[in-house]
């Protein structure tokens, strides 16, 4: 019975056409995961020779230290997953490397790479957009006229005297269709694995476990629209509704509420204060300055006034003013964006499409969380570097004193706590409850 | 071709799509992404634009309230250029999204510009944005497949097809006429949008309505013939389909190809074919070719002693301190010169590459009405890649003449002589802050913005041309059965 429905199925050239593509977009889509994370390996992999032949240069070239560190960056790195590849998410837009001097960190840490921002726009074909995106129309375009092209066709009386049970071929002919698009993801997978060399952890697992449940939550969804049993036409034009609503018209809503319900003009305030913090202290008596940097900082209180002109002790004390008074506002664009995240994820639980796409980029640490916890890092490493510095600085130790080897590249260390009641529960219980609709509904098609 | 048979067609046509109750629906669904489009879009405008207005004020004032200092100081203390919304940009948020919105401008050295509303947001950006823009572009058009499917394949299905063509009507008096009859209907969704943002520009205080006008009314053409091109593509369809059935999911068909898999493919591919550098690789580039040029902080580089000796032969004296202007000043001119050179032929070439990742999107404009629409809504309001570009270019510009105004106020007013220690800084008056001017963000000309989307212009004549010839010619050739 399998079998036949099987051959049936696979004559159609919707199927055939559909099936294909799908499987190359995939393909396709792997490769281009795959040379976004080369790339970004490769920039990585470079990062910690650059830094030494930058540090070794600069050390030649200065010989006191408050002038060398002027000019010396430290990189920290947070090394993409593997499973970047598969979920691009916000990595191509914010970078994975923070390079910085000890001077001001409010001027440095918001830098960004270099995009194409036409690129940007269109997005990344990624494996997370195939499967958010395309299998679903997939899904739709074989499943919407499950009932309805035997009944257009003229067999569907056939069906019904012919079998026991109308529910156990319309089942039947669902499990095939099933059968197929998740031996396409299965195969992706396999190929993804292959090609990128994903190790086979957690949370690949929770990725994949994931997907299959968000396929399933179309599946279930398509089946109980079919179980209305209307035309091919209003199912087409019902699903692709539907379709469009999930992933198009409600994320871009909300994308909109929340970009204009939280704007953030702090991130241009602390970018205005930094500055003006930093260079207004030219003007004005060394004291002033000195008194707050010992009151931020009293454990350096010893080095007193400087009496000189110039004097590295006053211009660190300057840079770090920079940093002091943007503060608040730093603090409070980050606690807008923390809200940002927020309200994005209350409102993602409800609607699959973007649940699926959040919790894709958090397996793969591509989300926007990631990269806010990169740039307290950085705070931490910047702090740590200036506490390291700032006593050589002040005492004019000697460069040559320092063990420059040491400093090299330093790494974000990743907890992927995955919290699987989240992975899947939402979409199980969305699935459990349509199921329930299309079994009263079936029960009705029984009767017939 | 008789005139008054067409108009019967197109009214009957129009007539029967207000037996379904489907229009209505289409029609509130519209009409709430609509309010919802204009008023985000209204919002992120004047929100925005009046955040950094203020900042760019703000940084004026900083800037000429500073006191008397030596002007590399002030060459330091630089400046902020803030990128500014057009008016369009409330229609059509472009690439606006992706784009950075602050850049800090200094001696020595090219910033990045940063803060864009990408930076701030979480993955949902992704699925894009809710415009009027995107409701023109990808939800009108499906609505107009919806309502066009049917056009000729239910005539057919039902035999009334025959019996038209009996009593009379030609082939061409019925595909014009349900093409017509379909614009119609699309018009019937266009034009509030056409209305909604005429009221949003003109209730809009900006200083350049009658140019905000123009490039709003070269909007409205355009997509006019875009609707055109989707109408008769839907006729053409639907007369050539088996039945409506067949119809539609060919629409459909379309509509996923070409307005959702081809864009994205196309843009993933150009980038995947010409892979851009990364920033640490671009900076190392333009870092090892300045090198090779000389250090201007290094006394003993080759090439500032080949220029100090010659400055010194011209003018005559023997050491520096007898210049007629103060040499550091001088010499940072160079450096800055030589700089700036470097940075934008890299700059340059980085954007070429750009543009070739682009380029394969933009010539599908050929093969799909929906790409050529897309760049010239973008490119007329404002949200464009080459007006990112512009914003780029303008504040590098600025950056550039504020460095070197600041040298050449060093050169002129510093002296040669070194302080003694403990006399006082050399300064110079503020005055001269004052007189530098402000930064002004200018929007693309909407000639160039015109021109640059010629490729677009042209796909989308080209598309109306085609489609109509189709026209006439499936109705040389169509078969009532």
């Amino acid at each position: 019975m399998y079998r036949l429905i099987l051959k049936q199925f696979l004559r159609s050239r919707t199927a055939q056409v559909s099936l294909v593509l799908l499987l190359a977009i995939g393909i396709v889509s792997i490769f281009i995961g795959k040379q976004f994370l080369d790339k970004q390996e490769r920039i990585i992999a470079n990062v910690t020779q650059h830094q030494q032949d930058h540090i070794e240069r600069n050390v030649a070239l200065h010989d006191e230290m408050g002038l060398l560190l002027y000019y010396l960056h430290f990189s920290l790195i947070d090394q993409p997953d593997k499973l970047t590849a598969l979920s691009i998410g916000q990595r191509d837009i914010n970078p994975s490397i923070q390079s910085i001097t000890i001077r001001t960190l409010e001027a440095q840490k918001y830098d960004t790479d270099l995009n194409n921002p036409s690129a940007l726009q269109s997005g990344n074909l990624d494996l997370g957009f195939v499967i958010i995106y395309l299998f679903p129309l997939v899904i739709i375009a074989l499943t919407f006229n499950l009932v309805s092209e035997e009944q257009e066709g003229g067999t569907w009386r056939m069906v019904v005297i012919q079998s026991k049970s109308v529910v156990k071929i319309l089942a039947r002919k669902l499990f095939v269709r099933a059968g197929l698009i998740y031996s396409v993801l299965l195969v992706l997978f396999v190929i993804a694995i292959g090609v990128l060399g994903l190790p086979l952890n957690e949370a690949l697992t929770g990725f994949i476990v994931l997907t299959v449940l968000y396929l399933a939550f179309w599946f279930s969804f398509c089946f109980w629209i079919v179980s209305f049993q209307r035309s091919s036409s209003f199912n087409a034009l019902t699903l692709l509704s539907v379709w469009i609503m999930l992933s198009i018209l409600l994320p871009a809503s909300v994308n909109n509420y929340v970009a204009n319900r939280y704007p953030v003009p702090e991130a241009l305030g602390a970018m205005v204060e930094q500055r003006d913090g930093y260079h207004e202290k030219w003007d004005i008596d060394k004291k002033v300055t000195m008194d707050k940097f010992y009151e931020h900082y009293p454990e350096f209180k010893k080095y007193g006034v400087p009496d000189a002109e110039f004097s590295w002790l006053w211009y660190y004390a300057m840079q770090q003013m920079g940093d002091d008074e943007s503060a608040q506002q730093s603090k409070a664009m980050q606690e807008k964006i923390m809200q940002r995240e927020q309200v994005s994820r209350s409102v993602a639980v409800i609607i699959p499409t973007m649940y699926t796409q959040l919790l894709l980029n958090d397996l793969a640490r591509t989300s926007l969380s990631d990269h806010l916890a990169l740039l307290n890092k950085t705070n931490e490493f910047h702090e740590q570097l200036r506490l390291h510095f700032y006593p050589k600085i002040f005492e004019n130790a000697s460069v040559k004193s320092e063990d420059w080897k040491t400093f090299r590249p330093e790494y974000l260390t990743k907890e992927n706590n995955l919290n699987w009641t989240m992975i899947v529960f939402p979409l199980l219980l969305l699935i459990a409850i349509i199921s329930i609709l299309t079994f009263i509904n079936v029960r009705k098609l029984g009767a017939i | 071709m008789k005139r008054s048979v067409l108009l019967l067609i197109a009214q009957q046509f129009w007539k029967n799509a207000f037996k379904t109750k489907s229009i209505f629906v289409m029609m509130l669904v519209v009409a709430v992404i609509l309010s919802y489009a204009a008023y985000s879009g209204w919002k992120s405008y004047t929100v925005q634009n009046s955040i950094r207005q203020h900042y760019q004020e703000e940084v004026r004032k900083s800037w000429e309230n500073n006191p008397d200092k030596h002007p590399h100081r002030m060459a330091h203390f630089g400046s902020l250029a803030f990128r500014l919304k057009h008016p369009l940009a409330m229609f059509d948020f472009g690439m606006e999204s992706f784009t950075g919105n602050v850049v800090f401008l200094e001696a020595h050295k090219q910033n990045t510009v940063n803060f864009s509303e990408a930076s701030f947001s979480t993955g949902l950006l992704r699925f894009g944005e809710i415009s009027m823009a995107m409701l023109l572009q990808l939800i009108l058009p499906l609505i107009i497949f919806f309502l066009g499917f049917a056009s000729v394949a239910t005539e057919r299905e039902n035999g009334t097809l025959k019996v038209m063509l009996t009593q009379g009507a030609s082939w061409k008096e019925i595909l014009l006429g349900k093409s017509l009859g379909l614009m119609g209907l699309a018009m019937l969704f266009f034009i509030p949008v056409v209305v909604v943002l005429l009221v949003l520009l003109t209730i809009n205080e900006s200083p350049d309505k009658a140019d905000t006008l123009l490039r709003y009314t070269g909007t409205v053409f355009a997509y006019a013939l875009f609707f055109q091109v989707l109408c008769f593509i839907a006729v053409i369809v639907s007369a050539v389909s088996k039945s409506s059935k067949d119809a539609l999911m060919k629409l459909l068909a379309l509509w996923l190809v070409f307005f959702i898999l081809l864009p994205k493919t196309t843009q993933a591919l150009g980038s995947y074919f010409y892979p851009s550098p990364s920033k640490i690789e671009f900076e190392t580039a333009i870092e090892k070719e300045l090198v090779t040029v000389g250090d201007s902080h290094n006394p003993n580089d080759p090439h500032y002693k080949t220029l100090r000796d010659s400055v010194l032969t011209v003018h005559k004296v023997d050491s520096v301190e007898q210049l007629p202007f103060n040499y550091s000043g001088f010499v940072m001119r160079e450096g800055e010169k030589i700089s700036a050179q470097i940075y934008n032929r890299h700059l340059n070439e980085l954007l070429k590459t750009y543009q070739k990742q682009n380029s394969l999107t933009r010539i599908t404009a050929f093969i799909n009405p929906y790409s050529a629409i897309r760049h010239l809504s973008m490119s007329l309001s404002g949200t464009d890649f080459e007006s990112y570009i512009s914003f780029q270019n303008q504040a590098e510009g600025y950056r550039y003449t504020l460095a070197q105004e600041m040298n050449e106020l060093q050169m002129k007013f510093i002296s040669n002589a070194k302080p003694a220690p403990g006399d006082k800084p050399i300064t110079i008056s503020n005055e001269h802050w004052k007189e530098f001017p402000d930064f002004k963000h200018q929007f693309v000309d909407t000639g160039t913005s015109l021109q640059n989307e010629s490729l677009s212009i042209a796909a989308l004549i080209c598309w109306s041309i085609v489609s109509l010839t189709l026209i006439l010619y499936l109705s040389k050739k169509a078969k009532a059965v």
